[in-house]
């Protein structure tokens, strides 16, 4: 727990420092939200009907951004190297990595999901708005670890910025869906009682994918033969 | 694992490294008892910041044997990891924080509260205490060079491993590596340095070892293991 705190706390420390790089994630994510409303013009309903795929995207795309960045800083000056000299497990390594991008990204929520309420003219309560937090804060964690992963892994290469979406879109589709359908009941009602099972199966693919990856990071960190 | 393997600092035989069809170390045998020091020489691309990273444990031999500290490198890492220290062309330092956070996070991530008592002591000794609170960022390549040797004073390893230590260092940090150098080699410390530093790698190590196109091709020794003459 040491560790992960310390090297959670350094990367928190950097984005706090460099605010510039974390409100350019927002920024990103905030034009998508737009460019989707002016993709589909006027008709308000459409747009309401679309809001949670708006969201889900919303993240899912502002989420590469993000992780692309977590891993940079990492490799400049080789600092990645670094932290394996220490006595430092690569899995406490990959919790710390993956708990800073989850939180970065739940963060992008409030300002996300208020935009859309104003956009979209949504009429939504204070539960319904901690549902849809609540189901990007799951969608977040979910795109979090099996990113980290990915992200550490692509980081070597020349064109991370396209190798990284490549590989962790279709990864992540159960995420998505999840993530959608749930957004979709807590906004326009949930007459069969079906919330529950969209955000139990949400949760189970979470705790897969930070299992997993938490497991498979020393082979992305790592230098084999 | 031999007893060789076990009773020295460092020991290789037939170890090899390939990038692709490349080799960059080929055919290495090698012997460091423990508290020698040990000079890394050759041309540019002779394959000795390859050497130091596998003895790292950075990079995975592509062929051979490599125990260091009585540790096998294919197996047994974090231990290795645990007695070892690298400074190198790259520092591992993080631009957004200050020397002080470097080193409060090094000593952290090492579980030490010796460590973490040391960090002032650590500033002062490289002459980096006026600018602590400065992020690393804002050095000198030779500020930062020093911060990645207090870093390396601060992890306590049996074994140092240094590349190019004099590089982008004054005249006063140069003393400053050559002084701890040779205190760490005095208290019973293993070192293999590689430098293109002829004088002060004389000075200071015991053994000389030549490297040329990825293959040891001499050997030398300088002086006696433990004679500070």
């Amino acid at each position: 727990m040491r560790v992960v705190w310390s090297i959670l706390a350094k990367d928190l420390l950097l984005e706090w420092r460099e605010r510039a790089r974390t409100l350019s994630v927002v920024l990103f994510a905030v034009v998508t939200l737009l460019l989707f409303s002016f993709a589909l013009g006027p008709d308000v309903e459409a747009l309401r009907a679309g809001t949670p795929g708006f969201l889900v995207l919303a993240l899912l795309l502002s989420s590469t951004l993000a992780l692309n960045e977590s891993f940079r800083i990492e490799r400049e000056d080789r600092a990645l190297e670094g932290l394996l000299m220490r006595p430092v497990g690569s899995m406490a390594m990959f919790y710390a990595k993956a708990l800073a991008n989850a939180l970065l990204l739940t963060l992008l929520a409030p300002v996300v999901v208020g935009l859309a309420v104003v956009l979209y003219s949504l009429e939504v309560g204070p539960p319904a708005l901690a549902g849809l937090v609540g189901c990007w804060a799951l969608g977040a964690a979910g795109l979090a670890a099996p990113g980290t992963l990915y992200a550490a892994m692509t980081s070597r290469l020349k064109t991370q910025d396209v190798a990284l979406p490549i590989l962790l879109f279709p990864l992540v589709v159960p995420v998505l869906l999840g993530s959608v359908k749930a957004m979709d009941l807590v906004l326009f009602g949930d007459a069969m009682n079906q919330l529950q099972s969209w955000v139990s199966l949400l949760l189970a693919f979470d705790v897969i994918y930070w299992a997993v990856c938490g497991v498979l990071f020393r082979y992305a960190v790592e230098e084999g033969e | 694992m031999g007893a060789h393997a076990r009773e020295s600092a460092v020991h290789a035989s037939g170890l090899g490294r390939r990038f692709g069809r490349y080799w960059a170390l080929a055919h290495v045998d090698l012997e460091v008892p423990y508290g020698t020091s040990v000079w890394l020489r050759g041309s540019n691309g002779a394959g000795k910041t390859t050497l130091l990273r596998l003895v790292a444990s950075l990079s995975t031999p592509s062929c051979g044997e490599l125990a260091v500290g009585g540790h096998d490198v294919y197996r047994q890492r974090a231990a290795i990891r645990r007695s070892v220290s690298l400074v190198s062309h790259a520092l591992y330092l993080y631009a957004g924080l200050t020397a002080r956070e470097t080193l409060a996070m090094w000593a952290q991530l090492g579980g030490t509260a010796a460590a973490a008592r040391d960090v002032e002591r650590r500033l002062d000794e490289v002459g980096l205490a006026a600018a602590a609170d400065r992020r690393v960022g804002e050095f000198s390549a030779g500020m930062r060079k020093r911060l990645a040797l207090a870093r390396a004073l601060l992890e306590a390893p049996r074994i140092l491993l240094l590349d190019e230590p004099f590089s982008s260092l004054d005249r006063a940090g140069c003393e400053l590596v050559e002084a701890w150098v040779r205190r760490f080699a005095e208290t019973g410390g293993t070192v293999l340095m590689a430098s293109h530093d002829h004088e002060r790698s004389r000075a200071l190590c015991e053994r000389v070892i030549d490297l040329e196109d990825g293959q040891i091709v001499g050997r030398e020794t300088l002086r006696a293991t433990g004679d500070p003459s």
